[in-house]
């Protein structure tokens, strides 16, 4: 791991590239399963890798009067990040304690670029239904935020650790009743934080037109996209490790699958929340994650200092 | 002993000294030349600024000054702060278009006040620090009312607020005399061995919390902020009086007591409650600078609570936020001031599209909302960073409460997000509201933008390399030594690793040629809006009521309400209590002389029947 510098690092493995491929490989089993839901065939493999393609090579349009340095950095700032964010998960894994590395703390901020992005770009394109768009992802940060953080708290609270590394080296967390009620909070946040239904009141196609995209075309859009895959597979990577004792490379080929195992149950998990549930609105999303979810996420912590 | 001659000669002593006859200079200059009068304020605080780094660098104590004044790791940090600050508001005062009416008063009382806080920082004894914090309460009340008679509520309150916490103090240092027999700062440590020792304490704590604007007494930062000039607030409520307050509080909790677990409780109890309380109240205002002015008061909680983790880790992160505090919150406070100047209101609702108009603004204004708020790899984002680890670090000494601590100061920093996301669009983003013509404003002059970009380019340093910087040489000395983190962020490393996958994004943009982009109107669902000669007010989002939803929902709404008839404000409930008891009083005081004439007469006729007995 240390061979490579940490420039390529960052943009190809375990960072930009890896992400990307691996997330829109994600996107894949997410539409494939989603489509066996509604009984039909599905994409083809390469389906996302051609849709960021085709927008690659679309014209980009700028909105009139709006703020158009920022309208095009806003993508890629919510790239690095995640590229960023990416990159420190795995190197947890791949080399344990060695050189340049991240805390939970770093990983819940740099974790909340990508929201960020979109709601700057969405400011900066001048559109009301953007601004709505982006009002909406504003207020569901906030919403999943409280719980979320609490969630990963619990562990922090048990291990008495904040970086990765020592996380990963104490007994996973869902092996107990309060990992479990944590790890079930942090799933309802992940959702809500890659804006699936049945939190995706940001975007909402049928009353926003795509809200915070709605200006969105050619490159822009495609790193957009982009960074939504790299999320998509990213976030339950996080959760594995925070909670499921990550993904354990160099022990031998089956700790390796079991860890991928976890990715891919938590990938499913999402997907059929994603089309089991009808849109939320956002008030209600706000009460849901401020109310029951925190809630439970304090149960959770209260549970670790009991001992459970 | 040495003589008054050395003393003025020696650089600690002309730090204090030549702000003070800058002051008295300005003040003989005839009013007519408000011009001069400014040149002379930035002349002489740039060379008080010069100074105070030069005893910055040097460190070390003066001769003779010794029991009076102190210069060590901590104050000689904050002294270099206090005089910088007062060199870049100055500057920025040249060329703002509010200030030349009062020039003469207000470049006075600026000096005056950057020489008092030097002296106020550097007083080692307790009794000089007093009669120089009341004097700062003195330039404060003097400086707020000068923006016109509608501020003169606001000086008043402030005076009240901020006069009434010195009572506390001189209490407190009674108290300190009277267990220890000795008025000095940096005495033996008091440790808490009865009643009296927590109530200096508490004394203490209170009279630091007053000038920082801690809840439950910040309710004078608001009120100030929205009435005052924007430069004095950006200097007094935002900088100046964020360095003093936690300056003191750290030198009390470091130098003077040891708090136990019992008294850390109660700092961290009252830093959580301020920075979710001041944040929500930020989220729902009307008015630019009265928003700002909330997020002074919620970004005091970040310093309290990293000084009441009781740990080294904590105290550092706790002073590293006061600078980094100082630094953009007084960039956005100057903000504010600039768009005041070109659009002629703060008013959210009235304002707009100015990104274009103003882009040294919007870059300093959107630079200083992103390190507010505590996004990577911006200096915000450092000491908050630290603190939290600070708060993890003393999970040991008072139990599982820390979680609700760090919960909250975590959540604190997501709503001010929230806030800042509604400024940028209402301010700068977003169509101007219908019936608003923003067309005229221009980008402000070089004396105004270059102290903007200034703290905004610190903004950036400070975080990305935050440990060779401010950590290395302010902050760790302040704090007392080097204290290893328990937690990993490479900021310089992290930032050039960003930076890469940024330059990537931004090849793929120019392979792809996305830099060559047309400009299309926007799409509101194929309907043509705004277009006609009576805009569409109805489809119009200026974002000041992004959060709508979230302040009508229970039990939140009941909160808001309370706020609005000032139920948390401990002024308006102290002078209603106090006007409910002096209402008769205040009855027989109507002025109309044949009453008094009255009055008089009685008195008389009493005293002649008392004399006649």
């Amino acid at each position: 791991m240390e061979m490579l510098p940490l420039t390529l690092q960052v943009l190809v493995f375990p960072g930009l590239l890896f992400a990307a491929a691996a997330g829109l490989v994600t996107s894949w089993v997410d539409r494939m399963v989603t489509a066996r839901v509604q009984m039909r065939v599905g994409p083809p493999f390469l389906q996302p890798f051609y849709d960021v393609v085709k927008l690659m090579i679309k014209e980009t349009c700028v909105p009139a009067g709006g703020a158009r340095a920022l309208f095009l950095a806003a993508p890629l700032a919510g790239l690095a990040g995640a590229a960023l964010a990416s990159t420190i998960i795995w190197r947890a894994f791949l080399a344990r304690g060695s050189g340049f590395s991240g805390d939970v703390i770093v990983l819940l901020y740099l974790l909340t670029l990508p929201a960020l992005a979109v709601i700057l770009g969405s400011f900066a394109s001048r559109n009301p239904l953007a601004s709505l768009g982006g009002s909406r992802e504003m207020k569901l940060l906030l919403a999943y935020e409280l719980p979320f953080v609490l969630a990963v708290l619990a562990v922090v609270a048990r291990t008495g650790a904040l970086r990765l590394e020592e996380i990963l080296a104490a007994p996973a967390a869902a092996t107990r009743p309060s990992g479990i009620i944590a790890l079930v909070v942090a799933v309802l946040c992940m959702q809500a934080k890659l804006t699936l239904v049945p939190f995706d009141a940001p975007e909402a196609e049928t009353e926003l037109s795509g809200g915070a995209y709605i200006e969105y075309s050619g490159p822009p859009l495609a790193v957009f996209k982009l960074t939504r895959a790299m999320m998509l597979f990213t976030m339950p990577v996080f959760l594995v490790a925070v909670f499921g004792g990550g993904i354990r490379l160099g022990d031998g080929v089956l700790p390796a699958v079991a860890g991928v195992l976890k990715v891919v149950g938590l990938v499913v998990a999402t997907i059929l929340i994603r089309n089991t549930a009808p849109r939320v609105r956002i008030d209600q999303a706000v009460r849901f994650f401020w109310g029951p979810a925190t809630l439970a996420a304090l149960v959770a912590t209260g549970l670790v200092f009991v001992g459970l | 002993m040495n003589g008054l001659g050395d003393i003025l000669r020696h650089p600690v002593g002309l730090t204090i000294g030549v702000p003070l006859l800058t002051g008295l200079i300005g003040r003989l200059l005839p009013r007519a030349w408000r011009r001069e009068q400014g040149i002379v304020a930035v002349a002489g605080t740039a060379v008080a600024a010069m100074l105070a780094w030069r005893v910055f660098a040097a460190g070390g104590l003066m001769p003779g000054a010794g029991p009076w004044l102190v210069v060590d790791g901590l104050s000689r940090f904050v002294l270099a702060a206090v005089a910088t600050f007062g060199f870049l508001i100055a500057l920025f005062s040249l060329g703002h278009a509010a200030v030349p009416p009062v020039a003469r008063e207000y470049y006075a009382y600026l000096a005056w006040t950057v020489g008092i806080a030097c002296g106020a920082v550097l007083a080692n004894d307790l009794i000089l620090l007093l009669v120089l914090w009341g004097l700062l309460g003195l330039t404060l009340y003097v400086m707020i009312g000068l923006s016109g008679p509608d501020a003169s509520a606001a000086a008043k309150k402030s005076f009240v607020i901020v006069g009434g916490s010195d009572c506390l103090l001189m209490l407190g240092i009674v108290i300190v005399w009277l267990l220890t027999g000795s008025t000095r700062m940096n005495g033996p440590v008091l440790p808490f061995t009865g009643g009296l020792t927590y109530a200096a304490f508490l004394c203490f704590a209170a009279a630091a919390l007053a000038k920082a604007g801690a809840v439950p007494v910040h309710s004078w930062v608001p009120d100030c902020g929205e009435k005052a000039l924007a430069p004095v607030t950006a200097f007094l409520p935002a900088s100046l009086d964020k360095l003093l307050g936690i300056y003191l509080l750290a030198r009390v909790t470091r130098g003077m007591f040891a708090p136990d677990a019992c008294m850390n409780l109660v700092l961290m109890a009252v830093g959580a409650v301020t920075v979710v309380a001041a944040v929500m109240m930020a989220l729902v205002q009307h008015d630019l600078k009265r928003l700002l002015s909330y997020h002074a008061v919620s970004q005091v909680g970040y310093m309290v609570l990293g000084i009441g983790a009781g740990t080294p880790l904590g105290l550092a992160g706790g002073l590293f936020h006061m600078l980094n505090n100082a630094v953009y919150k007084s960039a956005l406070f100057l903000c504010a001031g600039a768009v005041e100047e070109k659009a002629g209101t703060t008013d959210l609702d009235r304002l707009g599209g100015l990104a274009r108009a103003m882009p040294a603004t919007f870059a300093t204004c959107l630079t200083a909302s992103l390190a507010i708020s505590g996004i990577p790899p911006l200096n915000g984002f450092f000491s908050k960073w630290m603190v939290y680890q600070g708060i993890v670090q003393s999970a040991g000494a008072a139990g599982p409460v820390w979680v609700v601590w760090l919960a909250a100061a975590m959540i604190g920093s997501a709503l001010t997000l929230a806030s800042f996301a509604k400024v940028l669009h209402a301010v700068f983003l977003c169509k101007p509201a219908a019936g608003t013509d923003l067309r005229e404003a221009r980008e402000v002059n070089w004396a105004m933008r270059a102290p903007m970009l200034a703290l905004a380019a610190v903004c950036v340093l400070f975080g990305v390399l935050a440990v060779p910087l401010p950590l290395r040489t302010m902050i760790l000395p302040a704090a007392g030594g080097d204290t290893p983190m328990i937690g990993v962020w490479w900021s310089g490393t992290a930032t050039a690793m960003m930076a890469a996958a940024f330059v990537f994004g931004l090849l793929l943009y120019a392979v792809s040629r996305a830099g060559r982009a047309r400009e299309c109107a926007t799409y509101v669902g194929g309907e043509i809006v705004g277009a006609s000669a009576a805009p569409a007010a109805s489809v119009e989002v200026t974002g000041v009521d992004f959060y709508r939803t979230i302040e009508e929902m229970q039990p939140l709404q009941s909160i808001y309400a309370a706020a609005g008839k000032k139920l948390f404000d401990l002024y308006d409930v102290g002078t209603s209590v106090l006007f409910y008891f002096v209402e008769a009083l205040r009855k027989a005081h109507g002025g109309v002389l044949p009453v008094y004439l009255t009055w008089v007469l009685a008195g008389l006729l009493i005293l002649v029947w008392r004399l006649a007995q």
